[in-house]
Order: C-alpha cells, then structure tokens, then sequence
C-alpha cells in the first residue's frame, strides 16, 4: 500500500477510536492497530509499543481513583487530602479501561505510522510545501538516528570493556548523543545545500501509480471516521 | 558573470574558519582545465577538504569565517554563486558517507541530487539506476540506507554524485571505505568532467590523474604534472609515494597459545540474508590477522563475533582472555570531559594506565583536554589508547587507517607490531598496502552469493593449520605452511590494470 494512503488510513483510525462511544469498537481498533505494530521487525517495534502501552496502562490504573462516577462501589478507600475520598467503582473501571484503550488506539496509530510507513515515501506524496515536508521527514527519523548513535556509542564502550548499565550509566550518553546529533545535522545541511536543495525549478520523481487497495484505503477513511461519530 | 578560460580559476586564496587560531587556505592559487584529473595530496588537517568545500562554493557561504581571494568555477565567483547554484556544475563526494545522506532509500537518496537540478522526471529514475551501476551497487536499488554496510553506503554516495553528471566531480577520500573491487574511482567520471581527488591511499589515484597537487599547513607545495609530482614526491614526502606491498620479512615470532577458534560459525541480521555461513577461523597469540573483502562481505560482523559482540546464530567461538575492539570512527564514540578519564574508563579508572597508554600513541600532552577539542586525527588516536589501555588478549581494530596519512599509518603498523607479541591482533581494512606492511597473514571474506576470488597466502612463516574455505559466502583462504606473502597489489593487478579489469569483469 502507498504510504500515503497508510498514512490516511492510521489517522482516520486514531479519529474513529477518539470519536467511537463502545470500549469494544474501540478495543477492536486498537487490537487491529497492535496486529499491525506487531509486523515491524522485533527489534524496533519493542520501544514504540513501551510508548504505546504504558501510558495506557498508566490511564487504566490511576482514572478509577481520580474519577467520581459510579454508583456500584467496589473498594471504599480513605478519604486523602486534595483527591478526596478514594474509591473504586465498576462504572470508574469501565471508563477507565475505555480511555486506556483510546490512548492505545491513537498511539498505536503513531507507533505503526512509524514502524512500517517509509518515510520518504510519504515526503515524495507531499507535493508542495516540499522544505516543510522534507523538515518533517527528519525530524521523524531524529529518534531511530539518536537511537542508532546509542547503540554505535553502547558497542564502542563494550569493545574497550564498559558495560553502560542503569540510568546513570545511560545518562552519561546524553551529552555526546547531543553533540553528535548537532555535527550531524550540520554536515546533513551542507550535503544538501551542495547537492542544491533550495534551488528553484527542481523536479520529482514521478509518483508510482495508485493501485486499488490505495484507493481503497483512502475510501475507507472517512467511511471509518464517519462510523466511528454515528454508530461504533 | 565574469569570464573565464579555465574551468577553475583560483587567486590568492585565503580562508580562516571562524574562530580559528590561523587560516586553512593560506595564499592558494591554482586554475583546472576541463576534463582534468588531479589528485590532491598532504596530510590530515593540511587544508585539502577546506579546498575542496572552497571550489564547491560551501566556504564561505556555509561556514562563514574569513575569505580573501577569489575561485571562479565555471565562469562563476562563488562569492556572489551559492552553493546550491553550483550543484549540478559541481558534485561533491563528502568524507563521511553517514552524514550527507539525506534518505532513507537507497534510489531515492541517488534521485535527491537530480531532482535538485530540475532534471525531467522521466529521466531522474533510470539515470539514479545508471549511477548505481556504474559505482557497482547496482543490488542496492531497493535497499535501505540503514541495511547496507558502509563501504556500500560509500558507493551510494558516489552514485549520488556521478549521477548528476558534473563538470567538476570533487571526492573526498573517496576510497575511505573502498574495496579494490571498484577500481579506478577517478575515471567513473563522465568524458570531459574534470575531477579533484583527496586521497590518503596514493596508490589508488595516481595512476589515473594528469596532475598532482601537495598541500601542507594550507599552502601548496607542488602542482604539477604526474611524472613531475612523483619525482618531488620521492625526494621531499616519500611516504606519498604509491607502493606496493613488498613481502614482509619473517617476524620471527613463533604462534602462540590459541586465543580464539571459531566453528562453524553462521550469522544473519536478516534470515533471508545469511552474512557468514559455516566460518572456522583460528586466532593465536603473537599473530596479526588482516581481515579484507569486498563491500557487505561480513567484515566488520566477523569482527564483532570474535570479540563477543555478537552472538553467532550457530556454531562456538571460544575465546580465552579479554577481548577489545576498536570501532570504525572511534573518535566519534567518546563520552567523558577529559582525555585521561576516557582512556581510564575502561580499565576501572587506572590513570597510570590511561597514561602510559596515551604517552603509547604519542597524547601524553593531551591528557587533560576535551576529547572533543581534539583534532579527528587526535580523536582517533584517544580511542586507539582506550583500547591498548585495557591490555587485551585479543585486539581487533576495524578500518583503522580510514583518514590517516600515510606518515600515520606508518606510525601506527610500528605501534601495532611493537605489542603483538603479546596479544593476538585481527585488523579490518581494505588498505592492501596497511596490510602487507602489518599483518602476518590475510583472511579474506567473500561477498554472500560469491565466490571467493583467490586463495591469498599468509604472510606468516609459522604454522597457520586451521583457517579453511568453509562456505562460498564467507570464505577464508587456505594458508600454507610456511610460505610467504606474494606482492598483494600484484594480485590485485597494480602492474597491469588492464588485467585486474578483465579479472573482475570475469568474476
């Protein structure tokens, strides 16, 4: 499928679970969604399914004691200054797992978008505004550069013996991380200003053409969105 | 637009970098005619990529700093031409191949430049496609930028360049990374461009250049025809003179104690794509091991499986002793504030350690500075000392001469020959002329899917038993008994190009 109309179709996915009122449409988007984030090669999809399903995990556990809904109590707490008198209810665990699983829902959208759409497909699909478009493209692989330059830093420290353990052992990374991103974004800049980027009257690469699934997919999208408002 | 003659036409220049204690370009004039090839010689630091960046127009319009003088390219005074202007007119192959990649696509990061230059759409695909071909990557087309190794990643960048077919084609070292296989970088340039070379590997460019330029401490020294060059170069910088490997005489260092075997060792990042299959190699105290092949032939993998880095996917490595191995690019792999403190690190914060291992590369003076203050040479040198630091059993170097003069490279074959006695040292390089001059036998690596293009005899006098052909796609050369290294770039062919280009049109 071309990237962008993957693209669309994610982000019609995150809208449909943020606009669905049924916890099952929404878990039955966010199951799809992890089904597609568990395609990405093992070793990059652990990080951004941490990112996707912890905070979720976090929203599932802590919205039963800030919410006050409910009138069929299952654990009856004390009362603590500033939250107030905690208590579980079965109405405050429904709503709860129904806004984890619409967080998971809409980051599993970012995670796939990250873990299986080529980027440079979807910045070739951007017909104007190409700098804008370009800057996007990145700034999006900022994080798997910063995460390869780690790793790079990790083995040269193991090659002389160092094992890099605990935070402090990776914070030290921080500051030459940093550093190293900043030459390398600068030696990026002057590659593509010589390679004449800026320049007017460039071209493209003619676009491959759109095939059915593509047309599908961005049919799909509002249809999903449309549904998600109305019925799910 | 002024008028020229020459295609390059520069006056009295002179540039300082902002900041800079002195300039880098100090009264440099020089013209290039059309169709010219000239290499451009002298040691690191010499001024020769601020040369480079200079006739690309990058100095001063990226860099800033102070210009005086004047460099005229193609009728164009790059005071008043940006950079981007040039593109197309100018092609710039830039030293490190990682930090001028802008995609993530192998096509489409060749395809960047022609879309640039506003070249037809129809024709930017087949014409990215040509350039793979000519730089002999041309399997590359569908990869990934992130997959590919980086001598092929250097190729990348040089299809990226060649593509744009220009007038003047400036490389920057560009055979950093290089295997043999593509031969004579210089001539892939399109009839009529012309084409300034830096190069620390001599050999690989004078063959096939007009001219030569020397440049030392910003200012240059010699310009001159080839025949002319060679003649200065023997009496006043004999080290730039291209050699050949000559056999190395015997160590007189019997094999040691096994350090390290490996068994039927098999290896893939990808399961459809085995990058060592079925390797048995031994590694003994007192020997130095090069370690060669062409681009993606699994060099740098075998490199970290030895020293447990990696784990194999099947078959044992077993290794006696600590293992060390120094990265490519170690001066970019530095995390501590000071000198001294880094090369500690990896021996439990030892200073005495750390400095007589720094006083070893000849940084005793820097013990107290900022790694990052240091100079890419002295960089690499810090993290050579962090490695020697740890006192290894087993020393594995990956592309150590990536960058360095020649005057350094001596150094360092003297540095390594002088501890090998007690250590058993495997070094990754693609430079023959490193390897005849510091290993005691060679191991070379077969791209996957090919054979492996000759047997290469050790260097080595003593007894070598176990390093056996185990597999087509990672091969290792039988070693002989006793025998002697032949000339290696008389394999490769140095003596008649002609019949190293029909040896590798045939393989």
């Amino acid at each position: 499928m071309r990237p962008a109309a993957a693209a669309g179709l994610l982000a019609a996915l995150a809208v449909t679970a943020l606009l669905a009122g049924r916890t099952e449409s929404v878990a039955a988007i966010a199951a799809g969604l992890l089904v597609a984030c568990l395609l990405a090669p093992r070793r990059w999809r652990s990080v951004y399914l941490l990112g996707a399903l912890v905070p979720a995990a976090g929203v599932l556990v802590i919205t039963p004691f800030v919410e006050t809904i409910g009138s069929h109590p299952l654990w009856n707490g004390p009362v603590v200054p500033v939250l107030g008198h905690l208590d579980v209810t079965t109405e405050e665990l429904a709503d709860g797992l129904f806004q984890a699983l619409r967080l998971a829902a809409v980051t599993l959208a970012f995670a796939a978008y990250a873990l299986l759409l080529d980027h440079d497909d979807l910045l070739a699909s951007a017909r104007l505004a190409r700098r804008s478009a370009l800057t996007v493209a990145l700034a999006t692989r900022l994080l798997p550069t910063l995460e390869r330059d780690a790793a790079g830093l990790v083995l040269a420290l193991r090659g002389r013996g160092v094992e890099v353990t605990g935070v402090r052992g990776r914070a030290r990374l921080l500051s030459p991380l940093l550093a190293t991103s900043l030459e390398r974004g600068l030696n990026v800049a002057e590659a593509m200003e010589a390679r004449g980027f800026g320049r007017p009257g460039s071209t493209r690469v003619p676009p491959p053409a759109w095939r059915v699934r593509d047309r599908l997919a961005l049919i799909a999208a509002p249809l999903a969105i449309g549904a998600g408002a109305l019925w799910l | 637009m002024a008028l020229t003659k020459h295609l390059i036409e520069v006056r009295d220049l002179c540039f300082t970098y902002p900041d800079a204690p002195g300039p880098a370009l100090d009264g440099v004039s020089l013209t290039v005619e059309a169709g010219e090839r000239v290499a451009l010689l002298g040691p690191s630091g010499s001024g020769k990529s601020t040369l480079l960046r200079a006739l690309a127009g990058l100095v001063p319009h990226f860099h800033g700093g102070r210009f005086e003088g004047s460099v005229t390219v193609d009728g164009l005074d790059t005071r008043r031409s940006r950079p981007a202007d040039l593109a197309g007119t100018v092609a710039t192959l830039f030293q490190e191949s990682e930090e001028q990649v802008v995609f993530s696509d192998v096509e489409r990061e060749v395809a960047f430049g022609l879309e640039n230059v506003g070249t037809p759409p129809d024709a930017i695909l087949p014409r990215a496609r040509a350039a793979l071909a000519s730089a002999g990557v041309a399997r590359l087309g569908g990869r990934r930028v992130g997959e590919v190794s980086g001598g092929e990643l250097q190729r990348v960048c040089l299809a990226s360049v060649l593509a744009l077919e220009p007038r003047l084609l400036l490389l920057d070292e560009p055979t950093s990374q290089l295997d043999a296989e593509l031969g004579d970088v210089v001539s892939l340039a399109g009839e009529g461009a012309a084409v300034i070379v830096a190069e620390q590997r001599p050999e690989r460019v004078l063959p096939a250049v007009d001219r030569v330029i020397f440049v030392e401490e910003g200012r240059v020294l010699l310009d001159a025809p080839r025949e002319e060059a060679l003649r200065w170069l023997g009496r006043e910088r004999p080290a730039y003179l291209p050699r050949r490997p000559a056999p190395v005489p015997p160590r007189g260092c019997p094999a040691g104690g096994l350090v390290c075997r490996l068994e039927r060792v098999t290896f893939a990042y990808r399961e459809d794509l085995p990058i060592l299959e079925d390797l048995a190699l031994e590694l003994r105290r007192g020997e130095i091991v090069a370690l060669e092949g062409p681009n993606g032939s699994g060099k740098t993998t075998l490199a970290r499986l030895v020293t447990g880095l990696l784990e194999p996917d099947a078959g044992a490595i077993l290794r006696t002793g600590r293992a060390s191995y120094l990265t490519q690019e170690p001066g970019r792999h530095l995390i501590c504030e000071r000198v001294r403190d880094e090369v500690a690190l990896g021996v439990g914060g030892d200073r005495a350690r750390a400095l007589s291992a720094l006083a070893e590369v000849g940084l005793a003076g820097a013990a107290e500075r900022h790694p990052r203050d240091l100079s890419s040479g002295e960089r690499e040198r810090v993290a050579l000392a962090c490695v020697l630091a740890t006192k290894p059993d087993l020393l594995v170097l990956d592309e150590p001469t990536r960058g360095l003069d020649p005057e350094r490279k001596h150094d360092l074959v003297r540095l390594l020959r002088a501890g090998a006695a007690g250590r058993a040292t495997v070094v990754v390089t693609h430079d023959p002329v490193f390897a005849a001059a510091v290993a005691d036998r060679t191991v070379s690596l077969a791209r996957p899917g090919r054979e492996v293009l000759a047997p290469r005899p050790a260097t080595f006098t003593g007894s070598w038993p176990a390093i056996t052909r185990r597999h087509a796609s990672s091969s290792v050369a039988p070693v002989p008994e006793g025998t002697r290294a032949p000339c290696v770039l008389a394999w490769l062919g140095a003596r008649d190009p002609e019949a190293r280009q029909r040896h590798w049109t045939r393989h």
